[in-house]
């Protein structure tokens, strides 16, 4: 690791993130939503699931998806060969990219929250579950950014994640059963963790998603190993 | 150090089938070596081999004295240059932003920028996005890219294959200067007219062996027939061998007046390689 070439490669990703209109339309759909949503809420302020819908959209829209369409460019383009073969290692690579993700999650996080009103929202549980949450969805960006050859192919990985991971709360709309076998896994998923975590005060939800993220982590170590073998 | 490069029985197999069979060969300090094959000869495994990019199935390879498995190392890394095939810069970015990310990422001091701008003669171009360049223009910044740390040595892949003859001209003029300073340059080419212009040394690569190795005059002696080519006036054409009972023979020519251009076979690298290989180079 090394902090000046991480620091090239920040420098490098945020200019390239702010010169293209796909990546910074990302950004704009949690803020969208976020504006939608602090219209119906009222004066009580937003429901926490809400809340979290929101937070599970930013992460999904901007953190995993700019990462692997940010991963998936270089990939693309041939850049990432010139950068491959330079002093910068593999991890001053991934670190720099992150790091521009990672403010681009909390710009559009801070604007969206401050749209609809965060005050029952953050305390250091919460901040500590967001925090882990955004690994599991950074990870999860890295991980599929290794094997996507072309941005085209990433909208493929990306609705998925989308669906599954960030709009997650909206499964209650779909009116099924209490016990229906959908709702108790995804009762599991990261983000309806973290919505129980404010019902019930539990760490053992801070677990769980911390286990999701470990997971995320471990799926892209498995995207590394394989990526690095096939010549 | 006693050889820049160090090959020796190099092998590389891509799924049952090597691209490389049994190379070896060295580069001396200074030198500007070719390293010449039609397509798919595997010269860009080679190189990517050379430079650490890809892992060899068997030999032994160094490079400035390093050993091939210490090629991932920063300080490696640092010391080569690397113009490869299909390269790319970063489109959205000015040239001076794509030049100052690998000025950072080499340590190198950020007054570089303008001295290789300048070297590439590409002043104009500085705060241009990249989209915007010509083919030409984005291999000069890529040319600038590759030496803008000052390596001791630059790996070249078919650097001017591209290119328009005014632009490959202008890129040699750089690379011989380069050279004078000192600068060891491996370049992969099939461009005969390139390998003859700017190399010392080339090595015909074909079916994944060496073929033949050897500066372009030397080569160029050996596959002669030394015979003359006399022309006359007639458009009669004769050749003549260059042995001594034929010196009357072109004495008499001469003084009749009937020599039209006179020249010794003198092979040109192509021909000799497809003497060698049977194949044209493209
Ligand atoms: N990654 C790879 N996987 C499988 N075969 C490859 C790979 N890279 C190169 N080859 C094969 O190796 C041979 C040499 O390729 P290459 O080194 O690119 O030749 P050149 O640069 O001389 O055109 C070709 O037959 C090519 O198809
Ligand atoms: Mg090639």
């Amino acid at each position: 690791m090394n902090t000046q070439r991480i620091g090239a490669i920040f420098e490098k990703d945020l200019k390239d993130f702010m010169k293209n209109m796909m990546l910074l339309m990302m950004p704009i759909i949690p803020i969208v939503l976020a504006l939608i949503y602090s219209r119906l809420g009222g004066d009580e302020g937003l429901p926490i699931p809400m809340l979290y819908l929101i937070v599970g959209v930013t992460f999904s829209s901007v953190t995993a998806s700019c990462m692997m369409t940010m991963m998936a460019e270089e990939n693309e383009k041939k850049t990432l060969r010139g950068l491959m073969l330079s002093p910068a290692s593999f991890l001053d690579i991934i670190i720099g990219k992150s790091l521009v993700v990672g403010l681009m999650s909390l710009v559009a996080l801070a604007i969206s929250l401050f749209l609809v009103g965060i005050e029952p929202f953050l305390n250091v549980q919460a901040t500590i579950g967001l925090i882990l949450l955004f690994l599991f969805f950074l990870f999860l960006g890295i991980g599929i950014g290794l094997f996507t050859k072309s941005i085209a192919s990433t909208s493929a990985y990306l609705m998925p994640v989308m669906f599954l991971f960030g709009f997650t709360p909206m499964i209650d709309f779909l009116v099924l059963g209490e016990d229906n076998i959908a709702i108790t896994i995804a009762d599991l998923f990261p983000v309806m963790q973290l919505i129980k975590m404010h019902d019930t005060n539990s760490w053992t939800s801070i677990g769980i998603v911390a286990i999701w993220a470990i997971g995320a982590a471990l799926f892209t170590y498995i995207c590394f190993k394989k990526s690095r073998t096939d010549d | 150090m006693k050889h820049t490069i160090e090959v020796n029985g190099l092998r590389k197999v891509f799924d049952q089938n090597a691209a490389i069979k049994d190379v070896s060969f060295f580069v001396k300090p200074g030198e500007i070596f070719g390293l010449l094959g039609p397509s798919g000869s595997g010269k860009t495994t080679t190189i990517k081999i050379l430079t650490g990019e890809l892992g060899q199935t068997a030999g032994d390879v160094s490079v400035l004295d390093v050993n091939s498995h210490l090629f991932g190392t920063a300080d490696f890394r640092s010391r080569i240059g690397i113009l490869s095939d299909n390269s790319s810069l970063y489109e959205r970015l000015t040239v001076y932003d794509n030049l100052k990310l690998f000025c950072q990422l080499y340590d190198a001091p950020l007054e570089q920028i303008d001295v290789m701008l300048d070297e590439v003669n590409l002043k104009e171009a500085r705060s241009k996005v990249v989209s915007k360049l010509s083919k030409g223009m984005k291999q000069r910044v890529l040319l600038a890219k590759a030496l803008i740390h000052k390596p001791e040595l630059v790996f070249l892949d078919e650097p001017t294959s591209a290119l328009d003859p005014g632009n490959a001209a202008h890129i040699h003029r750089g690379l011989q200067k380069l050279n004078e300073a000192g600068t060891t340059i491996f370049i992969t080419t099939h461009d005969m007219e390139e390998a003859t212009a700017l190399c010392d040394r080339v090595a015909f690569l074909d079916k994944g062996e060496v073929q033949e190795l050897g500066s372009p005059d030397t080569l160029r002696y050996k596959y002669s027939t030394h015979a003359f080519h006399v022309e006359t006036f007639e458009d009669e054409r004769l050749v003549i061998e260059n042995e001594s009972g034929n010196a009357d023979k072109i004495r008499e020519l001469i003084a009749n007046g009937e020599v039209k251009s006179i020249q010794s076979d003198n092979p040109t690298l192509g021909q000799i390689f497809l003497k060698i290989t049977g194949k044209e180079l493209v």
